[in-house]
């Protein structure tokens, strides 16, 4: 495809002569800008391509580790941990070669460790953040603390990742838990007008049971769609027009294939993390209330003691600023720090000014604290 | 990659044509925006999602239990039968993976053991 592309770019820089010419020569470019805007739509982008091995799996989560680039001398000592969302691939830490969060932090000098919550199969419909925080996590820590032979560890958790972390952190205060990361957390949902999703959820015809009833596992379908149509021109016209305008710089090509790559590739969430999420969460701000009970123990935000970096997204439309911020003044962390960047719930991360925005930001925090 | 709008040049009426566009376009956006996040529109896309279920549910319990009907009748798993099969092996895989990190941590100390 790259290929169809710089032909594509060379043939445009020749001398035409007539009108004529120059007409067909138009032509001849928008039939194959045309060929090219198909196979971006249809073929996936090489994404994930950062060294790594699969170290433990468990149903359908997996941890992988990512083979250290640096000599042991010159790595911290503490192993960092990523946690993604339950309801989308992880890859998108590690999306494509020269622009991966996890290669920029293999090349600084952390052990990076992946965690992938895979995708539920039918069988996992009963599968709750009790579960995931109380059954999965615990076990991957143990492994990844058995593998490194370190008694501490952090751990960064990105959208619903970051809830889920924020439980385990306060759960388990004295797991080896050093440093939380925390990305466009999705924790406080006292304000019920914040971000689309939040009133959508909460209106009374709005019923989460029926859902899971009809389908077991809510399909990734129906919640890409609800995704997208939070911003519908943006995300059903504007980015497919910009593609085309673009269609000519490969940089933006690239970039935008591997980002739709990611974006295609749904996947279905668990009925009972479900049905969870929007009742215990989005409906009644259990966790910030501190009435959340995962498997019978309650969950207090103010046994979190580890070090904690919370970055907010100012434009996010998915988790709104006011849904991470509030957790600052709860937990009992003594070293607390929030970060403000601007940009979008994934921008921030995965957009192409991450690298100067937001990533040696949390390289610089994380830095201090891993030795 | 949206880009702002640049000043228009009345000697070039395409560049004008796509800032025109481009102008609508963010309109559209920003009204669109609006209207999802609106009272009337969270109400209407709650009351469609539950006219759906109830109108498509029968239909898809009915062709559940033909399906399972069937299976049974040529003597072949349902889908349930396969879904309790690997609920069992994901138990199974837990005592397992409870094992390995009691093996983990006896290496470890034999170890820790021959190293004092």
């Amino acid at each position: 495809m790259n290929e169809t592309v710089n032909e594509t770019m060379n043939s445009s820089s020749a001398e035409r002569t007539t009108p004529f010419e120059k007409v067909c020569h138009q032509w001849h470019q928008a039939t194959k800008n045309l060929d090219v805007y198909n196979q971006l739509l249809t073929r996936d982008a090489k994404i994930a391509q950062t060294p790594k091995q699969l170290i433990w799996t468990l149903n359908k989560a997996k941890l992988y580790h990512y083979t250290p680039q640096v000599s042991e001398d010159q790595r911290h000592r503490i192993p960092l941990l990523l946690v993604f969302a339950v309801m989308n691939r992880p890859y998108v830490l590690d999306l494509r070669p020269g622009h991966s969060f996890v290669e920029y932090m293999v090349e600084k000098g952390y052990d990076v460790y992946l965690l992938d919550w895979g995708i539920p199969g039918p069988e996992d419909r009963e599968l709750k953040y009790d579960d995931y925080v109380l059954e999965y996590l615990p076990r991957v820590i143990r492994k990844l603390k058995s593998y490194t032979r370190s008694n501490e560890f952090s751990m960064l958790g990105w959208c619903l990742g970051a809830l889920i972390s924020t439980m385990y952190a306060s759960l388990r205060p004295d797991d080896g838990l050093k440093n939380l990361i925390l990305l466009t957390a999705p924790l406080d949902f006292a304000n019920k007008e914040a971000g689309g999703f939040t009133k959508w959820v909460n209106h009374p015809s709005f019923d989460p049971d029926r859902i899971v009833e009809a389908f077991g596992n809510v399909p990734g379908e129906m919640i890409d769609a609800g995704a997208k149509m939070l911003k519908p021109v943006e995300n059903y016209v504007s980015n497919y027009v910009s593609l085309w305008e673009n269609i000519e710089d490969k940089s933006r090509v690239e970039a935008w294939h591997a980002m739709n790559t990611w974006v295609r590739d749904i996947i279905p969430m668990a009925g009972a993390g479900y049905r969870q999420l929007i009742t215990e969460f989005y409906k009644e701000n259990r966790l910030m209330e501190g009435t959340l009970k995962l498997r019978g123990e309650r969950v207090e935000l103010g046994r979190l003691r580890a070090n904690l970096f919370n970055v907010i997204a100012e434009a996010d439309h998915i988790t709104p600023p006011c849904q991470s911020e509030g957790v600052m003044d709860l937990v009992g962390s003594q070293d607390k720090e929030i970060f403000r960047v601007r940009g979008g719930h994934i921008g921030i991360m995965a957009g192409r000014g991450a690298e100067k925005s937001t990533w040696p930001h949390i390289d610089t925090w994380l830095a201090d604290r891993s030795d | 990659m949206s880009e702002k709008p640049e000043t228009p040049n009345i000697f070039d009426p395409f560049g004008m044509m796509k800032q025109m566009r481009d102008t609508s376009m963010e309109n559209w956006a920003k009204s669109m925006t609006e209207f999802v996040n609106s009272d009337s529109f969270t109400a209407v896309q709650a009351e469609t999602l539950n006219a759906w279920l109830a109108t498509s549910t029968p239909f898809r319990k009915l062709l559940e239990d033909t399906l399972r009907q069937s299976m049974q009748a040529l003597q072949m798993p349902t889908s349930q039968d396969i879904v309790r099969l690997a609920e069992r092996l994901t138990n199974i895989e837990m005592r397992l993976d409870d094992m390995d990190s009691k093996l983990d941590q006896c290496l470890e100390s034999q170890d820790r053991a021959s190293e004092g």
